[in-house]
C-alpha cells in the first residue's frame, strides 16, 4: 500500500514537471511567435526599404490613447500602383474591392482594465522601440515585451513617471 | 497500456490542446481599420460629441450627445454612451433630468421592436417586411373608402418639420388630423389662460428673474412642463440673498420637500387659499391691476373656523405670503398639476391666474410671447369624441403614433377594436400598440433627422447620433454620393438603425409614394432641410446642426385679462366643499413621468426620492393614517374602495404626508378610470372618499433607505448650529499626515439648491457604466448606485441628501482592505484598483457612509445594451467592491490636456457626470488647493460642514446646509 503511495507521488511528480515544461514550450514559443495576419504585411520592408516613419501610418501616436491602424485607403495609396503583382497585394486589393477591412490580428494587447496612452509616452520622448522592439527587422510583428505591469513600473520608476495605481488601473 | 505510453499521451495530447488554445485568434483581438478614415477626424480613444434634443417629454432639452467610435459587427458604429445638457440651451441650460438621462437606454433597449409586424387572430405576430407593411395600409386605406368610414390620425406631442408633414400626410390621404394625445395635457392651466387672457397656453415662467417665488400643487422639480428649465432658473433666481420660495400642496412632492416653506392643505381647498389671498392682494394698496368687485365679491367668506375646517391652515399662516406677494417687486405665482386636478381645478386655476394679474406677474415674470408649444396638444374631449366615433363604428383606418391612450384615457381600449384596422408607431411596445393589427417600428430621436420646437422661438435640432461610418464605401464612389447638405458632420450620416427601424418622416414620406404609385423621391433628411431652407434661410441647417437650437426673437406679446368673461365664473363657489377625505390622488411620477418610463428598467431601479422605494408599487400614506388602520407597517398591504374602481397596494409611510390624502404615482395605477372634468377636458386626479382596508398581507418592497430619520447623527447640520468649521473639526488620526502635492479633488453640494430630483443618479448609473441589478437584489440590499438621495423627515425640518464616496483624507475603508485594494492617492481621491480587490467586503463594513457596492454577480448587458458602455471605464466582475470614483476618467481627460500645455487643471475643467446633469447646479467639483476655486471658497462658506466631521476621517465632500429660516420651514404640520 505504502509504495503504491510512493509510486503515484512519483508518477503526479513527472506529470506535473513534463506538463511545466510544456506549458512553459508552448508559452515562450506563442509569445514570441507572431500570429498569421490575414496579409504578409512586412514593418521591415516598409520602414527600412521604402523608409517610411513610424507615424505615417499610426498616425495617432502623439494623438490619442492608441496609435490607430492605417486605412485601406492607405495602403491603396500606394499599391494601386506598386507591386499590384504580388500575391499578399493581390490579397490586399481584395478586401479593398471587396469593400472589406483587413481584419488584422493584434499584436500588443492591454487589459481592459489598463488606462494607456500612447500619446503620453511618445510626446515624453520614448521611442517606439523600447515597447514594441526592433520593428524595423521585423518581417512579422511580434510582441517582444510581456507589458505586464511589473514592466511598466519598473520603467516607470526608472524615469520617475507617475506610480499611483489610478495613473493606468481604471 | 503502460506508465510510458499514459505520460506520452498525456503530455502530447495537452501540448497539441495548449498549443490550439494559443493559436486561435478570438475576434476581439482582431483590429479593423477604416476602409476609408471618416473626413471628420476619430482620434483612437477620444469620443465625438453631437448636439441634439431629448424627446423623453415634450419639454424638448438640448443635449450634447457624447458618443465612441466602436467596432459592431465588423463595423465601425458611431455609438452614444452618455447624453448630457447642452450648456446655453434657452430650454435647460446644461441640465438633464433623471428621464432624459434614462432615455439613452431607450435607443439600446433589448425589447424594442425589430421589424414591423402583422398581428394574426391569435394573439401572434408576423413579421413583414416594410414594403408588405406599406402595401397591407394601402389596402385598408382603400377598403375603408369603399366602406365609407372616416381615417384618422392621433400621435403624442409632434413640434416642428414633423408636424408639418404630417399634415401633409393628413391631407394627401384625406385623413382627419386629431389633436395631439398626451396623458399630461396641462388643459385646465389652458382653458384658464383662454378665459381669461385668451391665450390657450402655458406661459413661459421666468423664475430666474423673479424674487418670489410661490408654487401651487405644481412639482416644478420633478414632472411639471418643463422641470430641468425651472431648476436652473431656480438656482439663478435663489442667488439673491432675499429670494424665498414657498410652495402650497395636498400631497407631497419634492418641490415642496425643497421650498423655504411648505403648506400643507386639505386635498381640494386651494379655491379658498387662492381666494383668500386673492381678496388680501386685491384691497391691499399694492395691487398692480385692480380685479373687478364683482369678482371679489362672488369669493368665498369664510370665517377664520370654517377656513380652517376646510384647508387645515390658520389664515395667518398666510400672511407671509401676503406679506412677500405685495412687497417683492417680482413675484411669481405657478399653480399646476394635482392643484388643478379637482372637481374645481378650474376655479383654482382662474384664481391663480388672477392673482397672477393683480400682482403684475402677467407680461413680467409670466411671460406669453415665449409660451411652452403645446399648440396642437388636444384635451380628453377629443379623446371622447374619438371614443364615440369608435363606438359608433364610423372610423376606418386608424394611425397611432408615439401615443399610448389604451392605457391612459377613459373606456378608449374598450372600443379601440372598432376601428377597422389600426396602424400603430413606437420604440417599444404598449398597450395600444398590443392592439394594433400592423406595428411599424420607429428609429429612436438619437436614430433619426428631425427638429423640436420646444416654445415658440426656439427651434432645436434632432441629429443621427448613431452612426455606421459609410467609409465602408471605396474612394470612387464617394464624391458625388456625398449630399450636398452633409455640412457639419463630414461624416456622411450612413441611416442604418440598431434594429429593423425606419424614421417617422420617412414611413410617411414612403406611404404618401406607396399611395400615389410612384417611387420614393426624398428621404425625410432632404425633405427637413428644404423644409429649413424655405422657413427659416438658407444658412440655418449650418448655424443650427453646429449650435444644436436657434432663438428667434420673441415677438411683443402682451396680454390683458378679459373683464367680461370672468364674472360670473364663481357663481357657485361658495357652495363648494372640498374634497371627501380620504382622497387618492394620482399623481405624476419623476420617475414615470405619465408611466412612459416604466418600460426603462434604469428608471425603476433609481429609487423614488421621498420614499426610497425603486421597484414595484406602492401607495403612500401619512404615518398618523397608518397609525389609525391598525398599526400599518411598510409592505403592508391594504385594499382600496371606491365607486371609480377597487385596488390593493402595499403601504409605503411617508412623513409630512397630509393624512387626508393617499398617494400613488401615474403608471403604476390604470388611469383609465379617472373622471373627466367636462368644462375642461382634463381628467380629475382625485379619487375621492375611499374606503381603506387592511388585508392583512405584507408584500416585500425595496425600500433603500433604512430610517426616515437622521437617528440624530447629524448628517444635516443644524443652520442654528454657529459652531465654526474649526470647532467642528476633530483631528483624530493616528496616520501619518497626508500631503496633496497638486490637487486635492473635493466637491461642494449645495442642499440649499438640491431638489432630489435624481438626475445625478441617473448620470452616473450611464456614465460609470454601473449595473442595473433589479427588485430581489434591492430587496436584500445589494443597490449598486455610487450616488444616492437620502431623504430626511425630521419634526421641522425634512430635505434631501445626496450621499455619495465622500473621499475622506483618512478613510476608513483604507486601512482595513487586507490587497491594498483601497488606498489614497496623491490628489486626494480615495481610489478603489478593481483587479486588485478580492472582496473580503471589509471596506464597506468599514465605511460610515456606506457608499461601497459589492459585485455580488457577473452582471450583464444584454445586447444592444452593451454598445451604451462607456469604454473608458472598466465594467466591474462578480467579486469587486466598487464606488464612486469622483468621475477619475474625466479628471484624467483633464489633466491629459493640460499636460499638453504644460499646466494644473484649471478650475471648472473637471465637471463629474453629477455635476454636469444638475438642474439646480447644487454641486461643485474642483481642486481645494487652488483658493481661487469654487469649490474652495464653498467650502469657507459659513454654511458649509463635512457629514460625521466628528470622526477625523476628513472628507472631501463639504455640503452647504440651508439658509436658515427663522421659524422652522414646515408650517402646515401640527396645526
Amino acid at each position: 500500500m505504502k509504495s503504491r503511495m510512493i509510486q503515484l507521488l512519483l508518477v503526479g511528480y513527472f506529470v506535473s514537471i513534463v506538463v511545466l515544461v510544456i506549458g512553459f514550450w508552448v508559452y515562450w514559443g506563442t509569445f514570441q511567435k507572431a500570429p498569421v495576419q490575414p496579409i504578409g504585411f512586412s514593418h521591415r520592408i516598409h520602414t527600412t526599404r521604402v523608409g517610411l516613419q513610424c507615424n505615417y501610418c499610426h498616425k495617432y501616436a502623439d494623438k490619442g490613447l492608441s496609435p490607430g491602424v492605417p486605412a485601406v485607403s492607405v495602403c491603396m495609396g500606394c499599391h494601386d500602383s506598386v507591386k499590384v503583382n504580388s500575391p499578399e497585394i493581390i490579397k490586399l486589393t481584395q478586401y479593398w474591392s471587396g469593400k472589406k477591412s483587413v481584419p488584422w490580428i493584434q499584436v500588443n494587447r492591454l487589459p481592459d482594465h489598463v488606462y494607456f496612452s500612447h500619446k503620453r509616452h511618445v510626446k515624453h520622448g520614448f521611442d517606439c522601440e523600447i515597447c514594441h522592439g526592433e520593428v524595423r527587422g521585423m518581417d512579422q510583428i511580434r510582441q517582444v515585451r510581456s507589458l505586464e505591469m511589473g514592466w511598466c513600473v519598473t520603467c516607470h520608476r526608472a524615469n520617475k513617471g507617475p506610480t499611483d495605481c489610478w495613473t493606468c488601473h481604471k | 497500456m503502460n506508465r510510458r505510453e499514459f505520460l506520452k499521451i498525456i503530455a502530447t495530447t495537452s501540448a497539441a490542446m495548449a498549443a490550439a488554445s494559443c493559436s486561435v485568434t478570438r475576434e476581439s483581438d482582431r483590429v479593423f481599420p477604416y476602409l476609408v478614415p471618416p473626413e471628420e477626424e476619430i482620434i483612437p480613444g477620444k469620443p465625438v460629441f453631437y448636439k441634439s434634443t431629448c424627446t423623453e417629454c415634450p419639454a424638448n432639452c438640448g443635449m450634447i450627445v457624447k458618443a465612441y467610435d466602436k467596432v459592431i459587427d465588423n463595423k465601425h458604429t458611431i455609438c452614444p454612451v452618455k447624453l448630457e445638457g447642452m450648456p446655453g440651451h434657452p430650454v435647460n441650460d446644461g441640465g438633464l433630468c433623471i428621464r432624459g438621462q434614462a432615455s439613452l437606454t431607450r435607443l439600446y433597449h433589448p425589447e424594442r421592436i425589430k421589424v414591423p409586424l402583422l398581428r394574426k387572430g391569435n394573439g401572434q405576430y408576423q413579421k413583414l417586411s416594410w414594403e408588405e407593411a406599406y402595401k397591407k395600409i394601402s389596402d385598408a386605406l382603400l377598403s375603408a373608402k369603399e366602406q365609407g368610414r372616416k381615417n384618422v390620425f392621433l400621435s403624442g406631442h409632434t413640434t416642428g418639420t414633423l408636424s408639418d408633414l404630417i399634415a401633409s400626410f393628413c391631407q394627401q390621404e384625406n385623413l382627419e388630423r386629431l389633436p395631439e394625445y398626451e396623458p399630461l395635457s396641462y388643459s385646465t392651466i389652458r382653458a384658464a389662460n383662454k378665459i381669461l387672457f385668451g391665450r390657450n397656453e402655458i406661459p413661459f415662467y421666468n423664475i430666474a428673474a423673479s424674487d418670489f417665488l410661490l408654487t401651487v400643487g405644481a412639482d416644478i422639480m420633478g414632472t411639471f412642463v418643463s422641470p430641468v428649465s425651472y431648476g436652473k432658473q431656480y438656482s439663478k433666481a435663489s442667488q439673491n440673498p432675499d429670494f424665498q420660495w414657498t410652495h402650497i400642496e395636498p400631497h407631497i412632492t419634492i418641490s415642496g420637500m425643497s421650498a423655504d416653506m411648505r403648506l400643507s392643505i386639505k386635498p381640494a381647498s386651494e379655491i379658498y387659499v387662492l381666494g383668500y389671498l386673492l381678496k388680501k392682494i386685491a384691497f391691499s394698496k399694492s395691487v398692480k391691476n385692480q380685479i373687478p368687485g364683482s369678482i371679489l365679491a362672488s369669493l368665498p367668506d369664510l370665517n377664520t373656523n370654517d377656513f380652517t375646517r376646510k384647508t387645515g391652515i390658520a389664515m395667518e399662516q398666510l400672511d407671509a405670503i401676503v406679506n412677500h406677494l405685495e412687497k417683492s417687486s417680482k413675484p411669481i405665482l405657478i399653480t399646476g398639476e394635482l392643484s388643478t386636478a379637482s372637481s374645481t381645478g378650474l376655479e383654482t386655476a382662474l384664481l391663480s391666474g388672477l392673482i397672477q394679474w393683480s400682482t403684475g406677474m402677467i407680461n413680467s415674470t409670466i411671460d406669453f410671447s415665449q409660451s411652452e408649444n403645446y399648440a396642437n396638444v388636444g384635451t380628453l374631449h377629443d379623446i371622447q369624441n374619438l371614443v364615440n366615433q369608435l363606438k359608433g363604428s364610423l372610423i376606418g383606418v386608424i394611425f397611432i403614433s408615439r401615443a399610448d391612450p389604451v392605457s391612459n384615457a377613459a373606456n378608449f381600449g374598450q372600443v379601440f377594436q372598432n376601428a377597422s384596422f389600426r396602424v400603430g408607431m413606437a420604440e417599444l411596445m404598449n398597450d395600444t400598440l398590443n392592439q394594433c393589427d400592423i406595428i411599424l417600428p420607429l428609429s429612436h430621436p438619437l436614430e433619426s433627422w428631425g427638429d423640436a420646437v420646444p416654445r415658440k422661438n426656439v427651434v432645436s435640432v434632432i441629429q443621427p447620433c448613431y452612426i455606421i461610418l459609410t467609409s465602408s464605401e471605396p474612394l470612387e464612389s464617394w464624391g458625388d454620393t456625398v449630399p450636398a447638405k452633409n455640412i457639419v458632420s463630414v461624416i456622411q450620416r450612413s441611416m442604418e438603425p440598431i434594429f429593423n427601424s425606419r424614421i417617422e418622416g420617412d414611413i410617411y414620406l414612403q406611404l404618401m409614394s406607396q399611395l400615389k404609385n410612384q417611387p420614393v423621391k426624398e428621404t425625410y433628411q432632404s425633405y427637413l432641410f428644404a423644409n429649413w431652407d424655405k422657413s427659416y434661410g438658407s444658412n440655418f441647417a449650418e448655424e443650427s446642426l453646429k449650435s444644436g437650437f436657434v432663438t428667434r426673437p420673441a415677438s411683443e406679446d402682451s396680454v390683458s385679462l378679459n373683464i367680461g368673461e370672468v364674472a360670473g365664473l364663481f357663481k357657485n363657489i361658495n357652495a363648494t366643499e372640498p374634497a371627501k377625505t380620504p382622497v387618492l390622488a394620482i399623481v405624476p411620477s419623476l420617475r414615470a413621468y405619465d408611466g412612459r418610463g416604466r418600460v426603462l428598467a434604469l428608471l425603476s431601479e433609481i429609487p423614488d426620492p421621498l420614499t426610497t422605494v425603486s421597484w414595484g408599487e406602492w401607495v403612500s400614506i401619512s404615518p398618523e393614517m397608518a397609525k389609525s388602520l391598525g398599526d400599518l407597517k411598510d409592505g403592508d398591504e391594504i385594499s382600496i374602495t371606491s365607486d371609480k374602481g377597487n385596488y390593493k397596494y402595499p403601504v409605503k409611510l411617508q412623513p409630512k404626508l397630509s393624512s387626508d390624502c393617499l398617494m400613488v404615482f401615474r403608471g403604476s395605477i390604470t388611469p383609465t378610470t379617472l373622471a373627466i372634468d367636462t368644462r375642461t377636458g382634463d381628467d380629475i386626479w382625485y379619487i375621492e372618499n375611499i374606503k381603506i382596508q387592511k388585508t392583512g398581507n405584507w408584500i416585500e418592497m425595496p425600500i433603500l433607505s433604512g430610517s426616515t430619520s437622521q437617528e440624530g447623527r447629524g448628517i444635516i447640520r443644524d443652520p442654528k448650529d454657529k459652531k465654526t468649521l474649526e470647532e467642528y473639526t476633530s483631528k483624530a488620526g493616528m496616520y501619518e499626515e497626508i500631503v496633496h502635492p497638486n490637487y486635492r479633488w473635493s466637491m461642494a453640494i449645495d442642499l440649499e439648491s438640491c431638489t432630489g430630483c435624481s438626475a445625478c443618479v441617473a448620470a452616473c448609473y450611464i456614465e460609470n457604466n454601473v449595473p442595473v441589478v433589479g427588485a430581489h437584489d434591492h430587496i436584500k440590499g445589494r443597490e449598486m448606485s455610487w450616488i444616492r438621495i437620502e431623504p430626511f423627515y425630521e419634526k421641522e425640518n425634512y430635505e434631501f441628501v445626496p450621499m455619495l464616496c465622500q473621499h475622506c483624507t483618512y478613510a476608513p475603508c483604507e486601512p482595513v482592505c487586507p490587497v491594498y485594494a483601497a488606498y489614497h492617492n496623491p490628489e486626494g481621491l480615495n481610489a478603489q484598483v478593481y483587479n486588485r480587490c478580492v472582496g473580503t467586503r471589509y471596506c464597506s463594513n468599514n465605511c460610515p457612509y456606506k457608499v461601497r457596492r459589492f459585485n455580488w454577480f457577473e452582471h450583464e448587458w444584454k445586447a444592444p445594451m452593451d454598445r451604451m458602455l462607456n469604454p473608458e471605464m472598466f465594467v466591474r466582475t462578480k467579486g469587486i467592491m466598487e464606488k464612486c470614483t469622483f468621475c477619475v476618467q474625466r479628471i484624467r481627460t483633464a489633466k491629459d490636456g493640460a499636460k499638453d500645455e504644460n499646466r494644473l487643471v484649471k478650475d471648472g475643467e473637471v465637471v463629474p457626470a453629477c455635476a454636469q446633469t444638475c438642474p439646480a447646479n447644487a454641486i461643485v467639483f474642483g481642486n481645494i488647493l487652488d483658493k481661487n476655486s469654487k469649490v474652495y471658497q464653498l467650502s469657507q462658506s459659513r454654511r458649509a460642514y463635512r457629514v460625521f466631521d466628528y470622526l477625523g476621517v476628513e472628507p472631501a465632500v463639504h455640503y452647504l446646509h440651508k439658509k436658515e429660516t427663522p421659524s422652522g420651514r414646515d408650517k402646515g404640520e401640527g396645526t
